[in-house]
C-alpha cells in the first residue's frame, strides 16, 4: 500500500497546478455569471423575448424561466456550462495521467518498482478524482456565496445537489478516459473517446425530447440522468446518483482489470 | 557455482504476431557478478529488460529472479531490483529530490545518508525541475534512485548514455562497490569499453538471437587475429589454404599473410615443417570481434 500512496501523493502533486487552475476557472465563470443576475431579475421583457422562441429551441438549451433564479442558473451555468467545463476537467486530468504520462515513457520508472499495474493505475484515478471533488467543492462554495450576496433566492440543496449531479457525470467521463487509457496508451484515443461521448451525450439529452420519436430515447444519456430531472427546482432522485456513480465504477472495475492485459508502451 | 538471481529460458517477444524482437533467448546470471548485455541498437536487449521488469508480456519463455516466477510474482521481487530505463523519461515537474522521495516511498524508503552522498558523488542539483536539467543530469538522477536503492539487482540499461567521462568512471566505481556488497548487476550496453572494464560475463545479442557469450577473454580468444610468417623456405600457399581456422591466407615473396580464428595449434603444426624466420600474432581485436558478432548472419 505504501506504493499506492506514494503514486497517488506524487499524482496529486502533479494535478495541483492543473486543477487550481480549474478551480479559478469554474469560479470566475459562476462570478461572471451571477454579476448579471441583478440585471435579469423579475425582468419579464427578457422572459417574453424567450418565450418567442420556439418551444423546442427553448427546451433543447434549457432557457425555461429565464428571469427566476432557477432558470437563470440553469439556462446560463448549469445546463450546459458548468458539467461540461467539469467534464473537459476530469478526462483530461485522467488522461494526463495516465494515457499521456505512459505513451511519453515516464510511467516506466515507476512501473518498475514493486508496484502492481492495476494499483498504479487505481492510485493516479484516484488523485485526478480528488482533484475534481476539489473543483467541483470549489465551484459549489463561489455558487452558495454568490447567491447569499446576490439575493438570489434558490435553496442551497438544490444548488448543492445539482453541482453534484455535474461532478458525477464529470466522473463518468473521467472513468470512459480511464477505460480507454486502460485499453491503449494513446492519449488522442482518450480525448477523443472522452470528450465525443460528452458530446454526443449533451447532444442525446437537449435534442432528443424535441423529437416525439426519440423522446423515450433521451434517457440513454448520462446527461439526462444527471440533469433531466431538473435539480435545481425538484429535490433529487437517488436513482441518478446511483446511476452515475455505479456506471463509473463499473467503467473503473473493467479498466482495473484489463490493464495488465497489455504491454506497457515504449516512446 | 554462485546460486542463479536471474534466468531466462527460451524468452520470445513477438509484437502483433509478427515481428519478432527476442526469439528464444537464454540467460543465466549468477549472484555477484557484473554481466555485460550487448548488442547493436535493436538487438533486443532492451525488450528482454523490460520482459524481466513486467512492462512487456512475454509471448514464450519462462523467467525466474531469485528463484521467483516473474511473470506470476514479479511485483514481489521486484522489491529486489532497481533499473535505469535506456530511453529515460522522467515526471518533468518534480524536483530531483520530490522524485527521490516517491521511489524511495515505493521502496520503502531510502537510507538518507547514502541518497545525500550519491547526490554529492553524481553532483545533482536535486531542488531542480527536472524538466531544467540536461540528458546528463537526468540520467545521473535515475542513477542516484537505483543506487541509492541498495537492491540485490541492479539492470541498467544504456546507463552512462548522455554522461561525461567523469560520471561515466563514477559509474563504474559504483557498480563495483556495487558489486563488493554482494549485488549483481544486469548490465545492458552497446559500449563495449564500459562493459569490458566491469563485466565478468557477457552476452552478445543480435536480432534477437544470443550470438556469443562467455567471459570477457573467452570473447576476446575467439576473435580474429592478423598472422604474418617470414620464411626462410618458399612453401605453397596451397600447404595453408586447408588449416582449421585460417582465412584470407595470401603468400607473397616468402611472407605469409593471413586471419586467423581460434586455436593457433593447426598452424604451428603446419608451420614446423618449414624453416620460418619470424612470426607474428597480433593481439586480438575485442572491439573488431565484436564488430564480427554484430554483423555476422545469424543462423535461424
Amino acid at each position: 500500500m505504501n506504493a499506492e500512496m506514494a503514486v497517488a501523493k506524487a499524482a496529486g502533486v502533479a494535478v495541483r497546478r492543473a486543477a487550481f487552475w480549474w478551480c479559478v476557472a469554474l469560479g470566475a465563470a459562476v462570478v461572471a455569471t451571477m454579476a448579471f443576475w441583478p440585471a435579469f431579475r423579475g425582468a419579464s421583457g427578457i422572459s417574453q423575448a424567450i418565450d418567442s422562441l420556439p418551444q423546442p429551441v427553448i427546451q433543447a438549451f434549457g432557457l425555461q424561466d429565464f428571469g427566476s433564479p432557477a432558470g437563470f442558473l440553469r439556462g446560463n451555468l448549469y445546463e450546459l456550462l458548468v458539467p461540461l467545463l467539469f467534464s473537459i476537467a476530469a478526462v483530461a486530468l485522467v488522461n494526463g495521467q495516465t494515457a499521456s504520462d505512459e505513451s511519453a515513457g515516464r510511467m516506466e520508472l515507476f512501473l518498475a518498482q514493486a508496484i502492481d499495474r492495476r494499483g498504479l493505475f487505481v492510485a493516479r484515478l484516484v488523485a485526478c478524482m480528488v482533484a475534481l471533488l476539489l473543483i467541483i467543492v470549489t465551484t459549489i462554495v463561489v455558487q452558495v456565496v454568490a447567491d447569499a450576496l446576490l439575493d438570489v433566492s434558490i435553496q442551497p440543496g438544490y444548488v448543492i445537489a445539482t453541482a453534484v449531479l455535474c461532478g458525477l457525470l464529470a466522473a463518468l467521463f473521467g472513468s470512459v478516459a480511464y477505460l480507454v487509457a486502460c485499453l491503449a496508451a494513446r492519449p488522442s484515443l482518450v480525448l477523443a473517446v472522452g470528450i465525443g461521448l460528452l458530446i454526443g451525450g449533451y447532444l442525446v439529452a437537449a435534442l432528443f425530447p424535441v423529437a416525439e420519436l426519440l423522446k423515450p430515447w433521451a434517457v440513454i444519456s448520462p446527461w439526462n440522468w444527471a440533469l433531466g430531472g431538473n435539480p435545481l427546482e425538484n429535490p433529487t432522485e437517488p436513482w441518478r446518483l446511483a446511476a452515475l456513480a455505479l456506471t463509473s465504477l463499473v467503467l473503473i472495475v473493467v479498466g482495473t482489470a484489463v490493464v495488465t492485459r497489455r504491454d506497457v508502451t515504449a516512446p | 557455482m554462485a546460486e542463479s538471481v536471474l534466468n531466462i529460458e527460451g524468452l520470445v517477444k513477438r509484437y502483433g504476431g509478427s515481428v519478432e524482437a527476442v526469439r528464444g533467448i537464454d540467460l543465466d546470471i549468477r549472484a555477484g557478478e557484473v554481466f555485460g548485455f550487448l548488442g547493436p541498437n535493436g538487438a533486443g536487449k532492451s525488450t528482454t529488460i523490460r520482459c524481466v521488469l513486467g512492462l512487456l508480456a512475454p509471448t514464450a519463455g519462462r523467467m525466474t529472479a531469485f528463484g521467483v516466477d516473474l511473470v506470476h510474482d514479479g511485483v514481489a521481487v521486484r522489491k529486489r531490483i532497481a533499473y535505469v530505463p535506456g530511453e529515460l523519461r522522467l515526471p518533468e515537474r518534480m524536483t530531483g529530490a520530490q522524485l527521490a522521495a516517491t521511489i524511495g516511498e515505493m521502496r520503502g524508503g531510502f537510507e538518507v545518508g547514502r541518497q545525500h552522498q550519491l547526490v554529492e558523488r553524481l553532483t545533482i542539483d536535486m531542488e531542480r525541475p527536472i524538466r531544467s536539467l540536461s540528458t546528463g543530469n537526468r540520467r545521473k538522477i535515475a542513477l542516484l534512485l537505483a543506487f541509492a536503492s541498495n537492491a540485490d539487482l541492479l539492470i541498467l540499461d544504456e546507463p552512462t548514455s548522455g554522461l561525461d567521462p567523469l560520471m561515466q568512471r563514477e559509474f563504474l566505481v559504483l557498480v563495483r562497490e556495487a558489486k563488493a556488497r554482494g549485488a549483481t548487476t544486469f548490465l545492458s550496453s552497446h559500449v563495449l569499453s564500459e562493459v569490458q572494464h566491469i563485466a565478468d560475463r557477457v552476452a552478445v545479442l543480435r536480432s534477437g538471437k544470443v550470438v556469443a557469450s562467455g567471459t570477457v577473454d573467452e570473447l576476446r580468444r575467439s576473435a580474429r587475429q592478423r598472422v604474418e610468417v617470414w620464411f626462410e623456405d618458399q612453401p605453397s600457399v596451397d600447404e595453408f589454404a586447408g588449416i582449421a581456422g585460417l582465412a584470407e591466407v595470401r603468400m607473397d615473396d616468402g611472407r605469409l599473410t593471413a586471419v586467423l580464428t581460434g586455436s593457433v595449434q593447426p598452424l604451428l603444426q603446419c608451420l614446423v615443417k618449414h624453416r620460418v624466420a619470424s612470426i607474428l600474432v597480433e593481439e586480438p581485436d575485442l572491439e573488431d570481434a565484436f564488430l564480427d558478432l554484430y554483423t555476422a548472419p545469424v543462423t535461424q
